[in-house]
């Protein structure tokens, strides 16, 4: 179905013969020195790929102008692609109706024993709380949005919100569902935002794992997406000792993400070391939420507390025992007076721990 | 006068006939890139845009040019949303192993003619993949390139029965004029 045989196949060879069309056509190519401008395209593509890998902005914005000018037809497309993806679902689980079935409601009794466990240890954390006088967590503000379009090509693996810059979410926001972390957003249009998953080869973040043996501490890691769906994880130290099961949360190292948003649970790699079973499923979520998370900014101490060596400032001289008073300026010409200045010290300002 | 008429309106046509394999590219380059998925996200998404790129390249290199494919190479890229360039690259270069090989390519019908552009596709996503890895300086997974050569293929036949459709409705009676 290529070349000749396609000509053939679509009934080119009924106008003229197919083999002098092509004939003719290489002629063309070949007359009109085509090896030239290629050699050019190809050197323009190269320049194209590494002015991509210094400044994608350029890209991006045409990429989100395009999304937001999709945005609408993709509105009317999601139901029935919702609708085809449930059918889909429904016809390859039919046949496992049975021990699915089975399975749940053996999963569902253990859930409810976890659950009065649960609620135990939550009045228990909130007495502790009281009698510490712990400050409690921030509540994050929050937008809802609706998932209008996926993306799962070899080399980036997105989403698709209904919710832009006009609902004030914005770049570097989590985006999480009811059963955790699906990712951030990394391009904000007025209409529409892009979210790179954390399985996208481009996802890293900073990740504290609850180890359940030993003392229980935490562990600090990077949880890497690989386009595979449970994303790697890199330990900081070399010598903590994980399991299966470990609890994954976000740490909120760098300020970008909240603490403690529910990721996954730490399995062992077919292949060595370890990764995480997400909670969430961003393959079939339609609804989430996007976290307008912004760390306070941190309050600079008092002045004196501060090292001015370390501001590049001359060291403050000692307070003085006995404080003199600068002589008077007298009033005489602008020379006399600026040659004065300078040959009297200047006045130390007063030691705000001696006041 | 009439057959003055006449001419002009042939060089309009001829003009809107050379134009219909780029537009066909950045038409298959769209659609490809519509994103929403059928399978919640589990299969990627063929490269469609590839297919015109090899059918006219092969039949009509004077219409499918290397500045054609940078074209249609750029659209893939600024829609699927990865690294900037990459199919740029990959879509310019396999332009170029097709004009190389065109002898060989053309000459191939039926199930030959699949597994030839199946190897042009090929060449294309390991293009793709080794950019990706020196940009990133480490190895991305292949088995998502796997999956993405496999739908470029199983998509092969329907598109280029349309491109040939096009091809023939459309520039084919023009060719004895160029």
């Amino acid at each position: 179905m290529s070349g000749l045989g396609e000509l053939r196949n679509h009934g080119i060879s009924e106008a003229a013969d197919p083999r002098h069309e092509m004939a003719n056509a290489w002629k063309i190519a070949r007359k009109s020195n085509a090896q030239l401008p290629l050699v050019i395209v190809i050197a323009l593509a190269l320049v194209l790929v590494l002015l991509g890998k210094a400044q994608s902005g350029l890209f991006d914005q045409a990429r989100i102008k395009v999304t937001d000018w999709l945005a609408p037809g993709l509105e009317v497309a999601r139901a029935p692609a919702r609708g085809f993806d449930r059918w889909l679902g429904s016809v390859t689980e039919i046949f496992s109706v049975y021990e699915e079935n089975l399975r749940l409601k053996e999963e569902n009794a253990r859930l409810r024993q976890w659950r009065n466990v649960a609620i135990v240890m939550q009045n228990r954390v909130g007495r502790y709380q009281s009698l510490l006088h712990a400050v409690p967590d921030p509540k994050l503000n929050t937008v809802l949005a609706r998932v209008i379009g996926r993306s799962s090509r070899p080399f980036v693996r997105t989403l698709i919100l209904d919710a832009g810059t006009r609902n004030h979410t914005g770049p570097g926001e989590a985006v999480v569902d009811s059963r955790g972390m699906i990712g951030r957003i990394y391009l904000s249009g007025r209409r529409t935002s892009w979210v790179i998953l954390l399985t996208d080869p481009n996802s890293r973040i900073p990740v504290t794992v609850a180890t359940s043996a030993g003392d229980g501490g935490a562990v600090q890691a990077i949880m890497s997406g690989d386009n595979s769906p449970q994303p790697t994880l890199d330990l900081v130290s070399r010598t903590a000792r994980l399991h299966a099961g470990d609890q994954v949360v976000t740490s909120g190292d760098g300020g970008l993400l909240p603490h403690g948003l529910p990721i996954g649970t730490v399995v062992a790699g077919s292949s060595g070391g370890w990764r995480v079973a997400l909670l969430a499923d961003a393959a079939s979520t339609q609804d989430v939420e996007i976290l307008k998370y912004s760390e306070p900014p941190e309050k600079l101490p008092p002045q004196a507390e501060l090292p001015a060596e370390a501001a590049g400032l001359k060291p403050l001289a000692p307070p003085l025992q006995t404080r003199t008073e600068p002589p008077p300026v007298p009033e005489t010409a602008p020379a006399d007076a600026l040659a004065s200045r300078q040959q009297t010290p200047r006045p130390q300002p007063p030691d705000r721990g001696t006041e | 006068m009439a057959l003055e008429r006449g001419a002009g309106q042939g060089t309009a046509t001829r003009m809107v006939a050379a134009l219909v394999p780029v537009l066909c590219g950045l038409v298959c380059a769209f659609v490809a890139n519509i994103p929403v998925s059928l399978t919640g996200g589990e299969v990627p998404p063929p490269l469609l845009a590839l297919v015109p790129v090899y059918f006219w390249c092969l039949v009509r290199p004077d219409l499918m040019t290397p500045a054609a494919t940078f074209a249609i190479g750029v659209m893939e890229d600024v829609l699927s949303g990865g690294p900037p360039g990459v199919r740029t690259l990959s879509f310019v270069l396999t332009y170029a192993l097709v004009a190389r090989q065109r002898d060989s390519f053309a000459s191939l019908s039926g199930l030959a003619a699949v597994l030839g552009f199946a190897s042009a596709a090929a060449f294309c996503c390991a293009v793709a993949w080794a950019t990706v890895a020196v940009l990133n300086w480490r190895l991305p997974p292949v088995s998502p390139n796997v999956g993405e050569l496999a739908m470029t293929v199983l998509f092969y036949v329907p598109t280029a029965l349309l491109v040939g459709w096009l091809h023939h409705r459309l520039v084919g009676p023009l060719r004895s004029d160029i």
